[in-house]
């Protein structure tokens, strides 16, 4: 608007009745076209800016994407286009061969019936001890809750191998040897540090204004907890549930050394195929790929809520 | 309020769940709840590591067939079954009746096995090769029975070998005929001559130790510990290792990072005209390499203390902790009597010399009388059997040849392994 009344025509001058039109114009073109060259500029540089982030991404997502993409094209490969030197990335010639023989391998299926059992005791058992404790420690504020939750973490810093050994000893000791609950147990440990670390952000990030209003509406603590707090860390509980599941879905050691016949999971099969006499690396890669399909498909299943679970700590205060 | 339903569902479903699955889990989806070591039953667990599962697969059918035993095999990758080993015999809570083990470990593991010298009867002694025979028998009993075994030989390629224009042109320049080499001296000639075009002749593996110590072994000395005193830097050792590292001007570049994978991987791709490899390598060339059908088999060659190598065998051991003594030593037993068994698996290898016999003339086994005289050889010998061997090759040995191999100086590089092993000993 103002604009416009800064180059409105002089209509009161009477000299420049026949050149102001067109000085106006000109003037006014000029005008526009200066500020058409600034917005194009802008514009130019607003699409060099996004083609540079787009690049940045895309070569990001090679650079993550990478190492699956080449086991999913390996899994593909006849046994000799496995082993090429050098390695082709694209199989020369296309097979099923390696999906049939890693599939109708004995114990496979089973395998995979364990892993699914196995973690989803152990994400379940992560998130009925982390949410309480993450809660307590968030919303109390004890010297003892900030022991606590350092000393979970503390526990993160000792190799799994170290714990690994006592650990079987323990379950043989108690009968729970070979079984998906001794495993699921072995797994919480592994990730239970790391969901109650995760959950207290997801705590931290809830305004006490709410429970408080809450309680004021005829909540108990625990009943506002149970209404308002925990739908509302909806998205942060999905974050840490799917950090639990991985843990214990793609973990080997523990598998390695606590599983026999009964509970074994898949990536101690999918190791299996390195053997002392040779690799299989085209059996492998298949089974892999096959055994990332569920982890995918959750991951897809959760997206907005782990969306929503990572923007709810984003926006804490 | 969406959120509250979803929450609901979300606990709903997980409860449920939880609960199927806690019941569920009495017995994982593995198998029937064979108990470990329970006492008298006809079951037995068998630890086996992945390789080696094939191998026992047809002894297993044959033992329930003749015994009424049947086997549970655990199969687990090799890189873990010494940690799940160790872990299990020192808890005293076994979850296996039957264990093979890698010679390696055996003196690991002497404690916690149980003596099987009834099953090391004249007959036995007679058909199980002598190596493996002395191997197996630690502090006067014998603890574990040999279920297969393997070792280097040689690997060429006979189409190279037989083609006319090499023959003449190996002929003019080294004046004698292209053939399997049965010296040294014409090893080196053929890795020599081989070596054009962008193929090698041979292979120098810097991330193994085995094959330097089938030198050492050729020229009559113990590989490195001579009982208890460590010869490591004695002649024979250096002068092995030079001839080893000497091979390296006909072989593919980075031998330091050559291990047993990629050494393979070069011959199935018709990289090297020749390899010393483990005997099984014959059978499991790939249909579609280039090299499939045209390889032939020869023995290790001879030094001057005759032909030497090292076996790789794998031994049936009956721990002390299992219940289930009877049916496991049962089972040994059928490994031995039904040792064939093996060899018709993918894996094809035997233990017994009259199972390797009684392939060695059918086609498809022509490695088989290489392997045999290999494994009959004079100088043949199995590992130095203490417990510390895995780590002095780990920490020693395989250390020294990936640096003697990049150019280091052997005599230096033997005498500070000397040290390193006398350390570890202490």
């Amino acid at each position: 608007m103002r604009v416009a009344e800064r180059t409105k025509p002089d209509h009161g001058n009477a000299v420049a009745t026949a050149a102001q039109p067109v000085l106006q114009t000109t003037a006014r073109g000029s005008s526009r076209r200066r500020r058409g060259v600034n917005r194009e500029g802008l514009e130019a540089g607003r699409r060099s800016t996004r083609t540079l982030l787009w690049i940045l991404l895309a070569a990001a997502m090679v650079l993550y994407g990478f190492p699956f993409l080449y086991l999913l094209f390996t899994s593909f490969k006849t046994p000799i286009d496995t082993i090429a030197v050098p390695p082709t990335i694209l199989p020369r010639e296309w097979t099923l061969e390696n999906y049939a023989n890693a599939l109708g391998r004995n114990g496979v299926l089973a395998s995979f019936i364990n892993s699914i059992q196995t973690a989803i005791i152990s994400t379940v058992l992560s998130l009925v001890l982390a949410v309480p404790a993450a809660y307590g420690i968030t919303r109390y504020q004890t010297l003892s809750g900030r022991i606590f939750i350092m000393a979970a973490l503390v526990t993160r810093m000792v190799p799994p191998v170290a714990i690994g050994i006592p650990l079987a000893s323990m379950m043989a000791a108690v009968g729970l040897s070979d079984t998906p609950i001794a495993l699921s147990i072995a797994h919480t440990t592994i990730s239970l540090p790391l969901s109650i670390w995760l959950m207290s952000s997801f705590f931290e990030a809830v305004p006490k204004d709410l429970e408080e209003a809450a309680t004021v509406d005829g909540c108990s603590r625990l009943g506002a907890l149970w209404r308002v707090v925990i739908p509302v860390v909806s998205g942060g509980i999905a974050v840490t549930a799917i950090f639990a599941f991985l843990a214990s879905w793609n973990e080997f050691l523990f598998a390695l050394l606590m599983t026999a016949i009964r509970s074994q999971t898949t990536p101690v099969v999918i190791a299996n195929f390195q053997t002392q006499f040779g690799l299989d690396w085209g059996s492998m890669t298949a089974l892999a790929a096959v055994y990332s399909i569920p982890v995918i498909l959750l991951t897809l299943l959760l997206q907005r809520k782990i969306v929503a679970g990572m923007t709810l700590g984003a926006v804490k205060g | 309020m969406s959120s509250r339903t979803t929450i609901s569902r979300i606990t709903a479903i997980g409860g449920l769940s939880t609960a199927v699955l806690l019941a569920a889990t009495a017995c994982g989806a593995g198998g029937p709840a064979a108990t470990s070591g329970s006492a008298g039953t006809s079951t037995v667990n068998v630890l086996v590591e992945a390789g080696g599962h094939a191998e026992l697969t047809g002894v297993a059918e044959q033992c329930k067939k003749e015994t009424g035993i049947s086997a549970n095999f655990v199969e687990l990758p090799y890189d873990g079954m010494f940690n799940r080993l160790s872990s299990e015999f020192s808890s005293g809570n076994v979850s296996f009746d039957v264990a093979a083990l890698d010679s390696v470990w055996l003196p690991s593991f002497k404690d916690a096995v149980q003596p099987i010298d009834e099953l090391f009867t004249d007959e036995a002694k007679k058909d199980i090769f002598p190596a493996l025979v002395k191997e197996a028998n630690v502090d006067g009993h014998f603890i574990g029975l040999p279920a297969w075994t393997n070792a280097e030989i040689i690997l060429y390629r006979k189409d190279l070998f037989e083609d006319a224009k090499n023959k003449a042109d190996f002929k003019t320049k080294y004046g004698y005929d292209l053939a399997a080499p049965t010296t040294w001296k014409q090893y080196q000639d053929i890795s020599e001559f081989f070596t054009k075009d962008g193929m090698y002749g041979t292979d120098v593996k810097g991330g193994v130790e085995t094959e330097w110590l089938a030198h050492v072994l050729q020229a009559g000395s113990p590989m490195v510990l001579d009982g208890d005193k460590v010869v490591i830097d004695n002649a024979a050792h250096k002068e092995a290792l030079d001839f080893y590292v000497g091979l390296a001007k006909s072989a593919p570049s980075g031998a330091a990072q050559v291990d047993w994978a990629a050494a393979q991987n070069l011959f199935n791709q018709g990289k090297t005209a020749m390899t010393r490899f483990w005997a099984h390598a014959y059978r499991q060339i790939p249909k579609d390499s280039p090299v499939a059908g045209k390889v032939g088999a020869a023995p290790m060659i001879a030094g001057s203390a005759g032909v030497g190598a090292v076996p790789g065998p794998w031994y049936l051991t009956v721990p002390k902790a299992t219940k289930n003594t009877d049916a496991a030593k049962k089972f040994v037993k059928c490994a031995y009597d039904y040792n064939d068994k093996g060899i018709e698996s993918s894996l094809g290898l035997a233990s017994r010399i009259s199972a390797f016999e009684k392939y060695q003339d059918k086609p498809g086994y022509e490695s088989f009388k290489p392997l045999i005289e290999t494994l009959n050889g004079t100088a043949t010998a199995t590992r130095p059997g203490t417990e510390k061997w895995q780590q002095i090759v780990d920490t020693v040995l395989v250390p020294m040849l990936q640096k003697a191999v990049a150019g280091g100086d052997s005599a230096t590089l033997l005498a500070d392994a000397k040290k390193q092993i006398e350390d570890l000993l202490k």
